[in-house]
């Protein structure tokens, strides 16, 4: 209820109406007092100039046969239908109309106004003056037909006065549905736009000018806070990414100063387990050298110093890990030449049920570093991939391809070479995607591996200044791509390794 | 509301001043005015601002609005018309003719001595408060009650 009250176009109509109830009534009083004294004051005028003529006619008659005469003046006065009461008194003696209406009787006093008395005839008296007297003559007036003059009149007013409220109120209700019309659907659109449709237009059209303007400084309002939340979101949606992107550097860099850490660890360990071999080994060599050939003690010499050069070539391999091997010097060679010589040694002892296939551009693709670190890359990541589809069988895949500007977060714009390994083994989870790099991280049976294939595969890459990523899904295979520099961009070292599943 | 208006005037004339149960107004002049007789149409004429002359000398109307019960007299009798068109006839008279309007007096004092001072002035008055006034003399009869 509260809410009909309060709105604009029962407002409109309800002042309408309270203006009306206000002016109408008095407005209506005042025109009827108008047209009643109009009525009246024709009426008395009309009636004393007559009556006067008559008072006149009859102080013109002769004296001779005066009452005669007298008479039919009054009769002529009742015949002319204003006059209902007609008399002359002289003194005693009176003379009244012979048609006059008889039951009109006539009160003492004259009436000066009209409808004095309330006995609905005027009457007056005029006096006669004759020759040695006077007499008064004495006319009754009807005031019923300016009566019912004056009632029609009234009905008329009122009519107009009807007509007048009915279109003053279908004016109100017209008046009200154009001023509220834009204002209703302005409303709407506003809804609209609160409720998220912040492209829904707040032109509502309308012909009047103040609407019109209110109608454009709204629409730009609205545009402009259209344009504000866009660029807010925007703003927003790149603090997220930014956010994300810091995140991930974050998780990155811990997992690298991890795996730092552990590379200097095993690097230090390493290195006084080799100090620790050196002796072991000459002695043992000397000690061979002294012992009976065909020996038991000889064959346990031999067995000592095998194990020996496992051992030391482990520790190469973790010195390997944590860049403390020595390096040869880098050089320029094309990349295709210690794959096909890794992928050469592979062919002899992976099964035939695993297709191994090479996809090479004919140019050298050349990088800068020691190529035979490059062999130790293909031969573990390809030894992985082997042992992934190991009984199942399937199909490895080497790739070598140029790649301008690659799409790697950790990798700056320029030329790389892409050596790509994939597989169609059982691929890896999460869990063991997010450690395959740390050293002695290992999925298989104990003494069936060391751990530490992948992670000198990526301090192999570090070293040349590439990046190593994978890609892998439980049941769909595993793809290691190895980015390097190209040779003339490989001076600046690139970073780390990415995992993506 | 007529009928209240009505009984309302009534009532006011009935608690207004006392008069005998007949009264009558007359036309008056002064005691040695030229004018003898006149008939109710020149005494319309007079009224109404007209030129009256008698004896070659210019009449003055003197209006009397001493009582109100007068001033209706006078409308009803003297000039045979209601108030508005007796306004509307001397403003045409007055404006377009060059007609003089007639003087107004309040009371009846004022009137009496207008008329002492004037053999020319015309005017009218209640029958009783003519009296035994020898200064002023009774013309005709305009109402008699």
């Amino acid at each position: 209820m509260e809410r009909i009250v309060n709105s604009l176009r029962v407002r409109l109509i309800g002042v309408v109406l309270v203006i009306l109830a206000a002016l109408v009534p008095p407005l209506y009083l005042g025109v009827s007092a108008i047209v009643r004294e109009g009525y009246a004051e024709r009426f008395v005028n009309s009636l004393r100039a007559y009556s006067r003529l008559i008072a006149d006619e009859l102080e013109a008659l002769d004296e001779s046969d005066f009452d005669r005469h007298a008479v039919g003046v009054l009769d002529s006065a009742v015949l002319s239908g204003q006059v209902v009461f007609a008399e002359i008194r002289d003194g005693s003696r009176t003379l009244h109309s012979s048609i006059a209406t008889p039951s009109v009787n006539a009160p003492p006093r004259d009436d000066f106004h009209f409808g004095d008395q309330g006995d609905k005839t005027y009457f007056i008296t005029h006096t006669v003056n004759r020759a040695d007297h006077s007499v008064a003559l004495r006319l009754g007036f009807d005031e019923v037909p300016t009566r019912e003059q004056i009632a029609a009149a009234e009905r008329r007013v009122l009519l107009a006065m009807a007509a007048f409220v009915a279109t003053s109120i279908a004016v109100a209700v017209w008046l009200s549905w154009v001023i509220a019309r834009p204002m209703v659907r302005l409303q709407e659109a506003a809804q609209r736009v609160a409720s998220g449709d912040t492209h829904a237009q707040l032109d509502v059209g309308s012909s009047i000018r103040e609407v019109q303007e209110f109608n454009y400084h709204l629409e730009h309002m609205r545009r402009e806070l259209v344009g504000a939340n866009e660029h807010l979101s925007r703003e927003i949606r790149e603090r997220e990414v930014s956010e994300q992107k810091r995140l991930d550097l974050e998780r990155r860099l811990l997992h690298r100063e991890r795996i730092a850490t552990i590379g200097t660890l095993a690097g230090g360990v390493a290195h006084e387990f080799n100090n620790i071999m050196t002796p072991i080994l000459l002695y043992s060599q000397l000690a061979l050298e002294e012992a009976p050939a065909d020996s038991a003690l000889a064959r346990d010499l031999v067995r000592v110093i095998a194990a020996a050069h496992r051992a030391r070539s482990l520790v190469t391999r973790i010195l390997t890990f944590s860049r403390v091997m020595d390096s040869q010097q880098p050089s320029v060679f094309p990349l295709r030449v210690p794959v096909e010589e890794a992928l050469a040694l592979l062919r002899e002892i992976v099964p035939t049920n695993i297709e191994i296939v090479l996809a090479a551009p004919e140019e050298p693709l050349s990088v800068l570093g020691d190529a035979s670190l490059v062999h130790q890359v293909v031969i573990n990541l390809c030894t992985n991939a082997y042992e992934a589809m190991r009984g199942s069988g399937g199909r490895l895949a080497v790739t070598l391809a140029a790649v301008e500007n690659p799409d790697e977060p950790h990798l700056r714009a320029g030329l790389y070479h892409v050596l790509q390994v994939s597989d169609t083994g059982h691929g890896m989870d999460q869990t063991v995607l997010a450690h395959i790099f740390e050293p002695f991280f290992t999925t298989r049976e104990v003494g069936e591996g060391t751990g530490l294939g992948l992670s000198v595969v990526h301090g192999i890459v570090s070293s040349l200044g590439g990046v190593i990523t994978v890609r892998s899904a439980v049941g769909s295979g595993t793809t290691f791509s190895v980015y390097l520099p190209a040779a003339a961009a490989a001076a600046t070292p690139a970073t780390a390794a990415s995992v993506e599943a | 509301m007529r009928r209240i208006l009505a009984i309302v005037l009534i009532l006011c004339l009935a608690t207004g001043p006392a008069r005998p149960a007949s009264q009558s107004v007359v036309l008056v002049v002064r005691a040695d005015s030229p004018v003898t007789e006149m008939d109710s149409v020149t005494v319309r004429k007079l009224f109404l601002g007209l030129p009256v002359l008698v004896n070659g000398k210019l009449l003055h109307p003197l209006r009397n609005r001493s009582d109100p019960l007068l001033d209706e007299i006078f409308f009803q009798q003297l000039v045979a018309m209601s108030q508005p068109s007796y306004d509307r006839q001397i403003l045409i008279g007055v404006n377009r003719q060059g007609w003089l309007r007639p003087a107004e007096y309040n009371s009846e004092a004022s009137v009496l001595a207008a008329l002492a001072a004037d053999p020319s002035a015309v005017s009218f008055m209640w029958q009783r408060d003519v009296g035994h006034n020898s200064g002023i003399r009774v013309v005709r009869v305009l109402w008699s009650e």
